[in-house]
């Protein structure tokens, strides 16, 4: 056991790594807010202002744009949570066959987003094998546009594909900490594997399951690389719309304005996600 | 012996047959999924190498089911023609300082965050994950103005930086479990035989992280390898990296066979480096650091 | 309510029989104990009974159905385990309903059940509450609760009380034996706590490594163990091996190195000439007094004061033995004393 000693020492040494940390993102937050309302401007006069807000509020395209990228995380989080869920329960009890299993499923956490993008274009885009396949077994007659479509279900297949292991692992390690005495009293008890499943294994998830699909949403939502190859060309994510308005059109502020709506939806969702947590334990 | 053997197998209950039954089942689900596991994966990856190999002169196109002709013209193609060869240089220069700067900076915090009991220990633990939960886009876009304003845009210093700050919250959550998992006793024992802050340092501390030190290093390589959003903003013109140059092909210029040559260079030596992590050192500092985002 | 028959039930791990061969007849309401050391296959046949394991041989019978290979949510047994596995998100109302939720059983019946099971467990007041909240021997009644509400045809324990401290133990065994009686369950008690289990069995199963070495009421198993694994695991014994010298109607006489003990031997077919092995405990072995049979000389070892009595390992001509005397007894290491072993205390064994 540590002594409990409040150290001026230990704040000093936690500075170097808390610190860099704090500085670079904490003045990139700073300058995103204080952008947005028109202060700061590192080219050009700063003015406060809430024009920039009422612009983008306006704004058919930045709304679509908002709308889209919305879409893109609350499908993606669902997408690998359906996905991965049954898997981790699968994976619960070992056996060395499982083993194995487990290490072919991490493997997308080792390969980055980009290359993970474009090895799934391979497969999915309009001459792509899977199309191929589908027509050849008769299931479909034209291929399907499933890559740069209006919807975005490149997008979500993308991101489903790549981070299945991510939930995965913190899936796994929430059903761990469910001990095997409470699933045999529960079976003891006369639960079936629905009720096994519905009143033990999800309720005692729920942090791990909600951490996972807070973690998912934001990736999706803020998601920029991703979006450009493979999403449609209308509407950008919100990123790419934030990124193009400050690059091409040099409307920093404007950017700044997407930039703070991109971070609050992210505190939002997460508060959103913890209170639902609080909601569902509460009331199984 | 043989009539035995007969009446032993007419005399097999129900009960027992049906829970071998039951067992085959789950073997045989399990060969499912590996098999279907090894499409899902396999066939992403196999498409790119396909691609990767097809020779120039004879192009893969609908309707052809496979390639005519395979041959490394992409590969020579790609070394020749394009920016590769700058980017690898670039993205393997970058990586090391970033690593260096990440280990220098995370040593003292992880060895509090570790070792040691302060008020609001998890908030600062929250702190340390920023990097990863903030959207990325937004700080990319974002500091780059603050970089701008610095000089530190398009310049070999940022991108260090950088890819420093994305490197850290591995760093120092794969340093602070190995600090966690040093037992008091032998720093109580180092002391009562008369270790000096240096001594400990050096020949208790530092040894005793080196699992967590390789692993930790390895993830904020890779990390700095892959980084892209703060990389394209900030080094792009000047700077190119693999990831950068992997997006450039993957845009207007989309050339399926040269991204495909491009994606193989920056995911091979990742995999490797990374399943080398979690198989030698035998334990799961991957799940430990929650996966790579 | 039920009896429970199992016929040469075998469970294999990995080619390791955990339990081999075990022929067991339990009487509807009676409370059957499972006994014996880590590794004994008590464990495994709880668990084979409540249906969490099939087994490879042999068939488990509910008065006259047939439970292999039914799950355990269909077998109507309910189990209490070691460590109570509560349901941590429930509190302890819904933990307690949760078996009759899983029947089916109506709203007004579910009330009426789970408040009659929380007095009989004296919980009432703390349908509330969850198990974070509450202390050990709470939390175990809660599992009895739990246990009991649905009515189940046969009662499994897991060794409950391990984890419990001493004195809450006892008094808990108690109350479990109780309610037993009352509710006429017939109950599968595990546990390798021989106190326990001579203190509320209706029978004891003395197991050992994966077989059964007795089977018998309390008195029976302390009193006339048939092995010398029963000698030595129940109580306290001296096993000592010998040659027959002499017979006389009911009495033997056996030569032993430090000298000639006679004993009642009942109805043994042994001769003379013929190697037995034996045991007696320790509390017949007390201070010689004039008249008392077979006298022995040994210095004492150690001398132990127990509180009731006082526990003496004696070194009789190179044979180690263990006495009891008295406690208002003075010995020191190195005494020499006189003692007896009481000719009715001799248990044979096989």
């Amino acid at each position: 056991m540590e002594r409990k000693e409040i150290s001026v020492l230990h704040y000093l040494l936690l500075l170097p790594g808390v610190g860099f940390i704090v500085l670079f993102i904490g003045s990139s937050i700073f300058i995103t807010i204080t952008q947005s309302f028109g202060l700061f401007s590192i080219t050009g006069k700063s003015q406060f202002t809430m024009e920039n807000w009422k612009a983008i509020f306006h704004d058919k395209e930045s709304l679509d744009s908002i709308l889209f990228s919305l879409k893109m995380g609350l499908l993606s989080s669902i997408g690998t949570l359906l996905f991965a869920f049954p898997v981790a329960l699968f994976l619960r009890k070992g056996g060395a066959g499982k083993r194995f299993l487990a290490s072919l499923i991490k493997i997308p956490l080792f390969i980055p987003a980009l290359v993970a993008a474009f090895l799934i274009i391979n497969l999915i885009s309009y001459h792509g094998i899977v199309n191929e396949a589908l027509i050849a077994l008769h299931i479909i007659k034209k291929p399907l546009r499933m890559l740069n479509d209006k919807f975005g279900w490149g997008v979500v297949a993308i991101q489903v594909w790549k981070n299945i292991p991510f939930v995965l692992l913190i899936l796994s390690s929430s059903l761990a900490s469910i001990r095997d005495d409470t699933v045999d009293a529960a079976r003891n008890l006369g639960a079936g594997t629905f009720a096994v499943l519905f009143r033990i294994y999800v309720p005692l998830a729920m942090p791990g399951i909600l951490v996972s699909m807070i973690l998912m949403f934001i990736k999706a939502f803020g998601d920029f690389a991703i979006t450009s190859v493979a999403g449609p060309t209308y509407p950008p994510s919100i990123a790419l719309r934030m990124r193009n308005t400050a690059t091409l059109f040099q409307e920093w502020d404007k950017a700044a304005v997407l930039g703070v709506i991109i971070i609050l939806t992210t505190l939002f969702i997460t508060w959103l996600y913890s209170r639902l947590a609080e909601f569902v334990t509460g009331s199984k | 012996m043989a009539e035995l053997a007969i009446a032993k197998k007419q005399k097999t209950p129900w009960y027992v047959s049906q829970a071998r039954r039951k067992r085959s089942f789950a073997i045989l689900l399990t060969t499912f999924f590996i098999v279907m596991q090894i499409v899902w994966v396999g066939l992403p990856i196999f498409m790119t190498v396909l691609w990767s190999l097809v020779d120039p002169n004879h192009p893969w196109s609908y309707p052809n089911i496979l390639p005519e002709k395979l041959s490394w013209g992409q590969w020579v193609y790609v070394f020749k023609y394009t920016n590769i060869i700058r980017a690898l240089k670039t993205s393997y220069t970058i990586a090391p300082f970033a690593v260096l700067l990440s280990f220098i900076l995370s040593l003292p915090t992880a060895y509090v965050l570790g070792r040691k009991q302060i008020p609001g220990k998890k908030f600062f633990q929250t702190i340390v994950l920023l990097p990863i939960i903030m959207p990325g886009m937004v700080v990319a876009l974002f500091l780059s103005r603050v970089f701008t304003a610095f000089g530190l845009a398009q310049s070999f210093i940022g991108l260090v930086l950088a890819h420093t700050l994305m490197g850290l919250p591995y760093m120092i959550r794969v340093l602070t479990t190995s600090f966690e998992a040093i037992p008091q006793d032998i720093i109580d024992a180092a002391e009562n035989l008369g270790a000096n802050t240096f001594t400990k340092i050096k020949d208790i501390f530092l040894p005793m992280v080196r699992p967590g030190l390789l692993a930790g290093m390895v993830f904020a390589f890779t990390t700095s390898i892959e980084e892209f959003n703060l990389t394209f903003i900030i080094g792009t013109p000047t700077f190119e990296t693999i990831p950068t140059i992997l997006y450039s092909f993957l845009g207007y210029n989309f050339i399926r066979t040269n991204a495909s040559v491009v994606a193989l260079i920056m995911m091979i030596p990742n995999i490797v480096m990374l399943f080398a992590v979690e198989n030698i050192l035998k334990s799961d500092y991957l799940s430990a650091s929650l996966g790579k985002l | 309510m039920s009896r429970l028959i199992l016929k040469n039930l075998t469970k294999k791990f990995d080619n390791v029989a955990a339990v081999n061969n075990i022929s067991l007849d339990v009487e509807e309401g009676e409370f059957v104990t499972l006994l014996g050391p880590s590794g004994c296959g008590k464990t495994t046949t709880l668990r084979t009974i409540a249906g969490f394991y099939q087994p490879d041989e042999g068939e488990i019978w509910f008065n006259d159905k047939l439970m292999n290979n039914i799950p355990p949510a269909k077998r109507n047994t309910a189990m209490c385990f070691q460590s109570y596995a509560l349901f941590p998100h429930m509190n302890v109302w819904d933990n307690i309903a949760f078996g009759l939720k899983m029947r089916k059983i109506p709203q007004a019946e579910q009330k009426k059940r789970v408040a009659d099971a929380l007095e009989m467990m004296s919980l009432t007041g703390m349908e509330k509450r969850m198990p974070s909240q509450l202390s050990g021997g709470q939390q175990q009644r809660v599992a009895l609760a739990r246990a009991i509400v649905t009515q189940p045809d046969i009662l499994l324990f897991d060794e409950p009380l391990s984890n419990l401290d001493a004195k809450l133990r006892v008094q808990v065994r108690v109350e479990i034996k109780e309610m037993q009686k009352r509710l006429g369950i017939t109950s599968i008690y595990v546990t390798h706590d021989q106190d326990e289990a001579l203190a509320i069995s209706d029978r004891i199963v003395v197991m050992n490594q994966g077989h059964i070495e007795q089977v018998g009421d309390p008195q029976s198993i302390y009193l006339h163990p048939a092995t010398s694994f029963v000698a030595g695991f129940i109580g306290l014994a001296n096993i000592l091996s010998g040659i027959i010298v002499a017979r006389e109607e009911n009495r033997v006489q056996i030569e032993l190195p430090f000298g000639r003990l006679w004993a009642f031997a009942g109805d043994m077919h042994a001769r003379v000439g013929d190697t037995v092995k034996f045991s007696f405990r320790p509390e017949n072995v007390t201070r010689y007094r004039e008249g008392s049979p077979n006298k022995i000389e040994g210095t004492i070892l150690h001398a132990i004061f127990m509180g009731d009595t006082i526990d003496l390992f004696l070194d009789v001509k190179g044979t180690r033995l263990r006495a009891h005397a008295e406690s208002t007894a003075t010995f020191k290491s190195g005494d020499t004393a006189q003692f007896s072993i009481d000719e009715t205390a001799f248990q044979f064994l096989e």
